[in-house]
């Protein structure tokens, strides 16, 4: 049942997020119109270059980045979906920007928001470490540089974590409402409800999901390893073999994400 | 005689629609109390308020007072999974929780428990309890760890009323219990209501007239979010007061 008011809502909602969106979009442009009318390089791409010879030397990167991604993405789909109305205009703009993020191909958007965070590369690194982080603790291996470390963060959580709101959400709709109002009648609360019957009936769902994050991550790394590999090396022959890994990786993830989800079937989650 | 249920003057709106005009109801103790009605007359919402499960819903605003054993449920200090131990609620189709039936069973009892402190043979004990007394245990005592959403619909849904037993409730709400059942399984359930009937008070939502009839002492009928009359179900049947009652329970519309 949506009304009129429910729909004005909606468009007022999809539009702010194709603004965001645009804003970043014309931000990329500005940059390279600059680098062009200066007829220099990008002041970034020592920077890009860094960031992709680190991808393809660190499967640790890529790996430890989208599980924080996917993480995060977990908990925010949690939130938006289990403690946030349906009404919420924040859970709708979440979810109106996920919706669009989720449809742009990989390669497209890992190099545009590559090229974005590495053009603010400086701004972005000063930015976070305004913020106080105990000082014994070490985040970043030492070997990546800290700006190169902070954009690719960034470039990754934002790519992975919109596809791991979209299926944790459907993994926490795919439990039936008359298994939550079972719980609940009984006495359960929210936490119970979750924890004792969502959760264990959703896992399945939301593994599967993130493993399909994951593997997206992946296929963009290797895209970019790849291409980085034909332009800048002059050992073809290692860097291939980085380049097939993480297609192979991706391949797999996407694989087990789909084998998961069919073995599964609609066998606990749906009330027969 | 006692009241299980009392409200006064209870009003509730979804978003602007207005579900329940100034109810007042007494829901004597311990007997079968059934509510009729067309669709959309708040049969369904006045049972929700019961158990506060409305309030999930979002955009529900409830006014007026509801005394459940004598104690206003919208009171700040009441604790909503203690009002829900002792009003249980049975849903249109049975929804077994997809784990095995002895857990189902057990479910309730381990929520409101701390973590292991039901030992096995106490587990045991309450599982054959709450099954004998739906009469489940001679079908289902070797099948206790079979899930119980595979079980046949009847057997669900007395599972269902027996996942309550272990929380000892004083009330159980049903929501058209048997609407999904065939007539055996209607039966089953309507024979199970009378016998428990007594030691538990149920107020059942009912589309069926003649189940109304056949269960229940007291009859409440409501039309357009109003109470119109609440008497006991012969005479509400054979002699009703009130012109729409007429007309719904001959049939004339609904």
């Amino acid at each position: 049942m949506t009304t009129r008011a429910e729909r004005k809502q909606k468009i007022v909602l999809q539009s702010i997020a194709f603004i965001i969106l645009g804003i970043a979009f014309v931000g990329l442009w500005h940059e390279l119109k600059n680098t062009r009318a200066t007829g220099g390089q990008p002041a970034s791409e020592a920077i890009l270059l860094s960031a992709l010879s680190s991808l393809s030397n660190n499967l640790y990167i890529v790996l430890s980045m989208s599980l924080v991604a996917i993480l995060l993405g977990i908990a925010c789909a949690f939130y938006l979906e289990e403690w946030l109305p349906a009404t919420n205009w924040i859970r709708r703009l979440i979810e109106s920007l996920v919706a669009i993020l989720t449809g742009i191909p990989s390669i497209a958007y890992g190099i545009l928001a590559i090229l974005i965070f590495f053009s603010y590369a400086d701004t972005l690194k000063e930015a976070i470490e305004a913020f106080p982080v105990p000082e014994n603790i070490e985040v970043i291996p030492s070997e990546i540089e800290t700006t190169v470390f902070y954009a690719e963060a960034l470039t990754f959580i934002l790519m992975v974590m919109p596809l791991t709101i979209k299926t944790t959400q459907e993994a926490l709709r795919s439990v039936a409402t008359p298994i939550r109002e079972a719980a609940y009648v009984l006495g359960a609360s929210q936490w119970q409800v979750l924890t004792r019957q969502v959760v264990p009936i959703a896992f399945t769902r939301i593994l599967a999901g993130g493993c399909r994050s994951m593997s997206r991550a992946f296929a963009m790394a290797a895209l970019l390893v790849g291409i980085y590999t034909w332009h800048y090396t002059t050992e073809p022959g290692r860097m291939s073999g980085r380049f097939i890994l993480f297609l192979s990786v991706a391949l797999f993830l996407s694989i087990f994400s789909s084998t998961l989800i069919w073995i599964h079937g609609s066998d606990s989650a749906q009330h027969s | 005689m006692n009241h299980s249920i009392e409200t006064e003057n209870l009003s509730l709106w979804y978003g602007d629609f207005q579900a329940l005009i100034d109810v007042n109801v007494k829901i004597p103790d311990g007997q079968i109390t059934s509510l009729i009605g067309p669709s959309g007359c708040g049969k369904t919402t006045l049972l929700r308020c019961f158990n506060r499960v409305n309030e999930r819903y979002g955009n529900v605003t409830t006014e007026g007072k509801i005394e459940i054993l004598g104690k206003n449920i919208y009171d700040p200090d009441v604790s909503l999974p203690e009002l829900r131990k002792a009003v249980g609620m049975v849903f249109q189709r049975p929804n077994p929780l997809p784990i095995s039936v002895y857990e189902n069973i057990l479910f309730g009892l381990r929520i409101h428990s701390p973590m292991r402190s039901i030992t096995r043979t106490e587990s045991d004990q309450i599982v054959e309890e709450a099954l004998t007394s739906v009469f489940l245990w001679e079908d289902l005592k070797d099948k206790l760890k079979i899930r119980a959403t595979s079980l046949q619909l009847e057997q669900q849904q007395k599972l269902c009323i027996a996942r309550l037993l272990p929380l000892k409730p004083k009330i159980i709400l049903m929501d058209e219990p048997c609407s999904a059942l065939d007539a055996k399984g209607t039966l089953a359930v309507e024979e199970l209501m009378e016998v428990l009937a007594g030691t538990y008070t149920f107020l059942i939502v009912t589309h069926n007239m003649a189940q109304a009839r056949r269960v229940s002492e007291e009859c409440i009928f409501m039309f357009l979010g109003e109470l119109i009359e609440h008497r006991e179900t012969q005479a509400l049947f054979e002699d009703p007061k009130h012109e729409k009652t007429a007309d719904y329970v001959q049939m004339r519309y609904g």
